[in-house]
């Protein structure tokens, strides 16, 4: 379960300027009042247009940086990034693994150990196998070399990559990136699934395949994963999603299935519904 | 502590399937040395082999017999010179000086009118220049006998004309000259240390940023300063790895040097080889951190490699400071990363025992250098991809 408070973010970054004069700062607002909340066994979806602030609330779901007001939880585990001294993990740590989770100061490696997240940067090493890179994964999140290795051939043949498995990264495809980099964010086989725009690249079938495993993965026997993915093209939404969040300018406008929205826009086509929701000035201009 | 190792595994089977760029670094770092060595041991040779020959090159030498039965009583022989003698120097092709002996030295000297002779050399053709010496000297002997028996003639005494006796003593030789060349062998050993971590620094820190795999490596579970250590020792062992292959090609290398004299003086076993290696443990640690700490601020890895060049120069030059001053070895020398190493590996090829006085500066310096920057990178990890 991941729930997400009326999260906020400002980034500062500099303007334009000129060789002789600093640019001076510009603050933009990335995030003002995102709320979501997933459910287990559901399939939530961050629906948006470019730039409307869904990677910024995904990586801050993530730990990357903390929000500057709100609050983000995974399974009641509160993510903020207090950064252990460095070289110094953290002093007491009780094994990770089954039951070793407790949500305290530095309770967000607590939290990402119960997340699988594919992000918008979601890089390979070239020179390492689709299963070397999986398994590295695996090792980090605290398995055994065996386990990670097994779990790796249970995910290729979910995701159809087995003819893969083997082969170095360096000349992968977009789409066989796309899946070992899932199958990387997978491996520890987390509760909750995060996923930034998973289907940018990927051509028909891939994109079919990879709704087919999100489905399972949500279904009792796949697990009944909490997943939450971000996208902007409305039939994956349409298509997948069980629960919808509408955002736009950095703030979170609706939320409900996807029947509901449209009833709450008044629309017949979910696109008409979306703008509708996303955009309600430029439908009144 | 566990997954930094597990990281560290990963670093260092990643950077040594980098085949290519592992072939490139090692041409640098295990050929360049060895081959100069063997050339300026060539150089050396043919010194020694010409002092030992006892030749001297001359024009004109017909007419002065008087002065070539006296250099053919120093057992030297006179070989003409070439008559393009002049171009020949200039241009590098002739080695030696040239005497010039004017047609009318025999008259001259008899009649008591100092007859002039020419040394011709060019002091851009150092090998030739080097020759001078001893041929001045050879005609001062002449000189001074031509004057003993003038004196002698007269029944004056010879002690009258030199009323001190001047004698050399060289203490250094030949040897100290092998010892100067073999000066340039620590600062192969320490660019080897630079070359082995610099890929594998800018790699794991810059690369990683530019492949987009340092945010989802951020997104595990793992604190930053596992994830730090475990890629700074990886690098570290890189450079130390090469480092090690780099003072190994010294040992093949000395069986090719030329000059017996300095095949002599030049003593590299393993010995040597292990305390040069354990010498370079503090400069791998607080490079590799170094050069961590300048990439991971770096987008991609031309801009690191932008950014390290002033490392690499910094390091690669720090072996000409103590040419640059010529005071000697001064304390400070042992707390600067680099110089300690070439200053301590020095001590080690004249055959002198290390002091921890003299190794601890080194040490320290090194490895707080690692703390500090090891400190930023990973302050900097979440910054790096947190924009």
């Amino acid at each position: 379960m991941i729930e997400i408070r009326d999260v906020h973010k400002q980034f500062s970054t500099p303007a334009g300027g000129s060789l002789f004069k600093r640019a001076p700062k510009r603050i933009v607002q990335a995030v003002q009042g995102v709320s979501l909340h997933a459910a287990d066994g559901r399939i939530t979806g961050l629906l948006g247009a470019n730039g409307a602030g869904k990677t910024t609330t995904l990586r801050m779901l993530g730990g990357l940086f903390p929000p500057d007001a709100g609050h983000i939880a995974v399974d009641g585990i509160t993510v903020t990034r207090r950064e252990p001294a460095m070289g110094r993990p953290e002093p007491a740590q009780p094994p990770r693994g089954v039951g070793g989770v407790q949500g305290r100061p530095g309770g967000t490696l607590a939290a990402l150990a119960r997340m699988g997240i594919l992000g918008d940067a979601h890089g390979l090493y070239p020179r390492l196998s689709a299963r070397e890179n999986i398994v590295y994964y695996g090792r980090l999140q605290g398995m055994t070399p065996d386990a990670a290795n097994a779990r790796a051939e249970a995910l290729a043949k979910l995701l159809d990559m087995g003819a893969i498995l083997d082969r170095r990264a360096d000349g992968f495809s977009q789409g066989e990136r796309m899946k070992t980099a899932l199958a990387r964010a997978l491996v520890h086989d987390p509760a909750n699934i995060v996923l930034d725009e998973p289907t940018n690249g990927l051509d028909v079938l891939a994109t079919r395949a990879l709704r087919e495993a999100l489905r399972w993965l949500r279904s009792p026997e796949g697990g009944g994963k909490c997943i939450v993915f971000s996208t902007h093209i409305m039939q994956e939404v349409e298509q997948l999603c069980d629960e919808v969040v509408v955002v736009s300018k950095g703030r979170s406008v609706a939320h409900g299935s996807v029947p509901a929205l449209l009833e709450q826009a008044g629309e017949a086509r979910f696109e008409d519904a979306f703008v509708k929701l996303a955009f309600p000035e430029e439908v009144a201009a | 502590m566990k997954q930094a190792l597990i990281v560290f595994a990963k670093e260092l089977s990643d950077a040594l399937r980098d085949r290519r760029t592992l072939l490139r670094l090692m041409v640098p770092a295990l050929l360049l040395g060895p081959l100069l060595l063997t050339a300026l041991s060539g150089l050396i040779a043919s010194l020694e082999e010409r002092a030992e020959r006892r030749e001297l090159m001359a024009v004109g030498m017909a007419h002065a017999p008087t002065l070539a039965n006296y250099i053919e009583r120093q057992t030297y022989t006179i070989k003409a010179a070439p008559p393009d003698y002049e171009a020949s120097l200039r241009a590098n092709k002739l080695l030696e000086p040239v005497l010039v002996v004017p047609e009318d030295f025999e008259a001259k000297l008899l009649a008591g009118e100092a007859p002039t002779v020419e040394i011709v050399s060019d002091s851009a053709n150092q090998r030739a220049a080097a020759g001078t010496g001893a041929l001045a000297r050879l005609l001062g002997g002449f000189n001074r006998e031509r004057a003993a028996l003038n004196l002698a003639l007269r029944g004056v005494s010879t002690q009258l004309l030199e009323p001190v006796d001047v004698q050399e003593r060289d203490l250094a030789g030949v040897q100290a000259r092998a010892a100067r060349l073999t000066s340039i062998i620590p600062m192969f050993i320490i660019m080897a240390v630079l070359y082995g971590a610099l890929t594998a620094a800018l790699d794991s820190t810059a690369g990683e940023r530019e492949r987009g795999s340092l945010e989802p490596l951020l997104m595990n579970p793992v604190p930053h300063g596992a994830l730090v250590a475990g890629k700074w020792g990886a690098v570290a062992l890189m450079g130390m790895a090469v480092a090690l292959l780099s003072s190994l090609s010294f040992v093949p290398a000395q069986w090719l040097l030329k000059s017996d004299s300095l095949q002599a003086m030049f003593q590299f076993g393993p010995g040597e080889v292990l305390a040069f290696w354990l010498l370079q443990i503090p400069l791998a640690a607080g490079l590799s951190a170094l050069l961590m700490a300048l990439a991971i601020r770096s987008k991609t890895f031309k801009e690191a490699q932008a950014g390290s060049t002033l490392v690499v120069t910094a390091v690669s030059l720090m072996p000409m400071v103590t040419l640059l001053n010529p005071g000697g070895d001064a304390p400070w020398y042992l707390w600067v990363p680099g110089l300690a190493q070439n200053t301590l590996m020095l001590a080690v090829l004249k055959g002198e025992a290390l002091r921890w006085t003299q190794v601890l500066p080194g040490v320290v310096v090194g490895f707080a250098l690692a703390a500090v920057a090891l400190a930023y990178v990973a302050r900097s990890m979440r910054a790096a991809v947190a924009r």
